[in-house]
């Protein structure tokens, strides 16, 4: 089979397959070779009867040789995957071994090569990104930052120099700050570098990608790169546009396609970087805020470590920031909380919750309470030293015990007081009155046994001897009713006012029949209160009416409610003199002579006494001769 | 003693007069056995030396020195003896306490005095004709004989 002298058939065959198709004899010689073989491989016309090694060698000491061999020394078939370097192709290679050769089978893979291999290296720069940004956001400094980037570039671009610039807006230059790969005594001076594709990424925003800077038109000052063997290279941009930060270049010793996974993944960087680098600035800034603030600070990862704390925090455990960074805070929690692991808790809370919380703690002979913020995937505290606080807190509570205590002791004495002067109600009652009683009495035994030798002068003292007896026991009863209602109990129940004033103005009708007083009552007058109380208003508004009514030709009496929802009694009667209004609701205060219009003085200070006590208030309108109106609400 | 009397439980001397005075404006002809104060009162109700049978109206006033006219009002209820004797509390104090508390023990009437005199002898005679001549008594209350 191995022979020159396949069968026709067979060679027709072997003619027609896809596959590159040859032979090897028991001395490795080339016998049989089918056309896409020879077109793969580009192989001689005079390759039969060949070493096989001699025909191709930089198959030596390749998976081909060493597979061939297996297969002939097995007598077992053998099938590999393997890069070609004579036909710079990957094969796909199944080798079947006999006792007389081996006859051996392959086909280009290397698109599905490539595409496997584009596949690794994007799962490989998308892992390099994660990772990198991993490490950005754990705290790795800008710098660590910059140089982890230039190492993933090399590793995933094969770049074999990498320059990295940072754009100084005021002059609106790049300059180097990282540069890595230039051979010692390169003729390119890296502080003055050819400036085409820094220009192009800050004019466009887009990477600048020459895979081979002898012909790209875009690329002439780069030329001179070639003196130090660079052929090709890959410019992006950190920033944007409109605030560019920075480039990144590498530049390759080699020509070479870079495929848009390459490009993406060099701008990736790019962002990252430039991210990083906002996120340093704002660092900064919050770093300075957080430094002035007066409160101890400290902010944690999801694990709960440090990942930074101000001076304030530092100096309350005695230790300097950098040596807290990356610890665990149960080391400081352990000896934060006493006993338990309350403090611990609350972080664990607001960490699992994801919810702002605030709690007060003791420690170390004073109070401090701490804020905890959710943020990112941790949590920030802030301690603040509330002892001051909350010793002015407790002193407040001590006073108003204090308070308290004093307020239960005067409503004690109150009480008491109440009770003495409800037992002088009692006296001045039944006490009071025995005397006038007696007066009253033995004036009229005097009167009746012994008037008769009496003048009238002597009668008329008297009489009023009897007048002022009486007078004094009406005011004792005023007095002891203006002392009731202060204390009286007080309920809130609906009272139907029109009602109330009907039946008093019917008593008062009935207590003087020779008096015609005309009344008019809204109907429908609705109040809330002590009836009792209430009673006692309506009485003493309308006795005055009544009262003060006495002289008018056609007396007459309204009871009614304004528009300001204000109960009112209006009478056409004397009326007063408005400059004496304030006096009205006072005790004893009186308006008129005792001579003109009996009185005690003591009704109005009552009414306006039980108005109070129902919260509403009391006001008088009226003039001389021209009728008073007495406004309320309950 | 034969004919019903009067027990006026009062320590007020002008009171007394007056009261006195007031029977007989009204020709009240009933002899009055006064006692100045609370402990007296019980004393004559109640005591070993009782002589005389018991009043047919008690005319009591609160206010009084040693034991209150309450005190003795609860008393003469809680004896079997004199627990329907009619009671007519005949006052200066018109306190609400007081009224309820007397009808609570079982006072037959409360009255307030009137300071005016006229009024006063009114109240009286209105009293002591309503209790010792419309009214029936008990069977065993005041019927004198004892």
């Amino acid at each position: 089979m191995a022979d020159a002298a396949l069968r026709p058939d067979l060679s027709l065959v072997l003619e027609r397959i896809t596959d590159g198709f040859f032979a090897l004899d028991a001395q490795w010689r080339i016998s049989y070779m089918n056309a896409q073989a020879r077109k793969l491989l580009h192989a001689r016309q005079d390759i039969i009867g060949e070493f096989w090694l001699d025909a191709f060698p930089k198959a030596r000491g390749r998976l081909f040789e060493r597979e061939y061999h297996r297969a002939m020394r097995d007598q077992r078939p053998v099938q590999f995957v393997e890069y070609s370097e004579t036909a710079e192709l990957w094969f796909e290679v199944k080798a079947y071994p006999s006792p007389d050769g081996l006859s051996v089978y392959f086909r280009d893979v290397t698109s599905r090569i490539e595409a496997q291999r584009e596949v690794e290296r994007t799962t490989r720069r998308q892992q390099a990104l994660i990772d990198f940004g991993r490490a950005a956001l754990a705290g790795a400094t800008y710098d660590q930052t910059l140089l982890d980037a230039i190492e993933l570039l090399r590793e995933i671009l094969d770049a074999n120099v990498i320059d990295l610039y940072q754009y100084d807006r005021s002059s609106g230059a790049f300059a180097v700050v990282h540069s890595m790969g230039w051979e010692s005594g390169a003729v390119v001076d890296p502080a003055a570098p050819p400036l085409e594709h820094l220009d192009y990424v800050v004019r466009t925003g887009e990477p600048f990608v020459c895979s081979d800077l002898r012909i790209d038109p875009r690329a002439r000052s780069l030329r001179a790169l070639e003196h130090c063997g660079v052929l090709s290279c890959v410019a992006t941009l950190i920033g944007t546009v409109h605030a560019p930060q920075g480039a990144i270049v590498t530049y390759h010793l080699r020509t070479r396609t870079f495929s848009v996974g390459d490009v993406r993944f060099v701008q990736s960087l790019s962002q990252s970087i430039a991210e990083f680098s906002s996120a340093v600035e704002s660092n900064r800034l919050m770093s300075e805020v957080l430094e002035s603030i007066n409160d101890a600070f400290v902010a944690l990862d999801g694990d709960l470590h440090i990942t930074y704390v101000n001076h304030r925090m530092a100096e309350f455990w005695g230790l300097s920031a950098a040596a807290m960074v990356g610890t665990p805070l149960s080391a400081y929690t352990a000896r934060f909380d006493s006993e338990d692991s309350r403090a611990l808790n609350f972080f664990k809370e607001a960490l699992r919750d994801r919810r702002a919380l605030t709690f007060e703690h003791f420690y170390r002979g004073r109070w401090h309470e701490i804020r905890l913020y959710p943020f990112g995937g941790g949590v920030a505290g802030y301690v603040r030293d509330i002892t001051a606080r909350r010793t002015e807190q407790e002193r407040v509570l001590e006073l108003n015990a204090e308070l308290e205590r004093r307020v239960d002791e005067r409503t004690k004495q109150l009480e008491i007081a109440n009770k003495e002067l409800e037992s002088f109600s009692y006296s001045v009652s039944h006490d009071l009155r025995a005397p006038l009683r007696a007066i009253d009495g033995f004036s009229q035994a005097f009167l009746e046994d012994y008037g008769d030798g009496l003048d009238r002068r002597a009668q008329g003292y008297l009489d009023r001897v009897r007048r002022a007896a009486q007078r004094m026991a009406d005011l004792i009863d005023a007095l002891l009713q203006l002392a009731k209602v202060a204390r009286a109990p007080m309920a809130h129940v609906p009272v139907d006012l029109s009602a109330l004033a009907a039946a008093v103005a019917a008593d008062l009708g009935e207590s003087d029949p020779r008096r015609m007083v005309e009344v008019t009552i809204q109907p429908g007058l609705e109040a809330s209160g002590e009836p009792h109380l209430i009673q006692i208003v309506v009485a003493n508004l309308l006795g005055n009416a009544w009262k003060f009514t006495r002289h008018t030709e056609h007396p007459q009496v309204w009871v009614g409610k304004n528009s300001e929802g204000e109960f009112y009694v209006r009478d056409n009667g004397a009326g007063f003199d408005m400059s004496y209004a304030s006096k009205l609701f006072g005790a004893f205060a009186r308006l008129h002579s005792a001579d003109e219009y009996e009185g005690t003085g003591i009704g109005l200070a009552t009414v306006a006494r039980i108005i109070h006590r129902h919260g509403g208030n009391i006001r008088a309108e009226g003039a001389v001769g021209q009728g008073a109106t007495f406004y309320f609400t309950l | 003693m034969s004919r019903p009397y009067i027990l006026l439980i009062e320590d007020n001397a002008d009171d007394i007069d007056l009261t006195r005075r007031a029977f007989e404006k009204n020709h009240i002809a009933n002899d009055v056995v006064i006692m100045r104060d609370g402990a007296q009162a019980s004393e004559f109700l109640f005591g070993e030396q009782r002589a005389n049978g018991y009043p047919a109206l008690i005319l009591l006033d609160l206010n009084l020195p040693k034991v209150s006219g309450l005190e003795v009002l609860q008393r003469i209820r809680a004896s079997e003896a004199t627990r329907l004797l009619p009671t007519v509390i005949l006052t200066s104090s018109k306190q609400e306490e007081d009224l309820v508390q007397g009808y609570r023990l079982g006072v037959n009437s409360y009255v307030r005095k009137p300071v005016d005199f006229n009024e006063f002898v009114e109240a009286v005679r209105q009293v002591g004709l309503y209790w010792l001549v419309l009214n029936e008594p008990p069977p065993t209350a005041g019927g004198g004989g004892m």
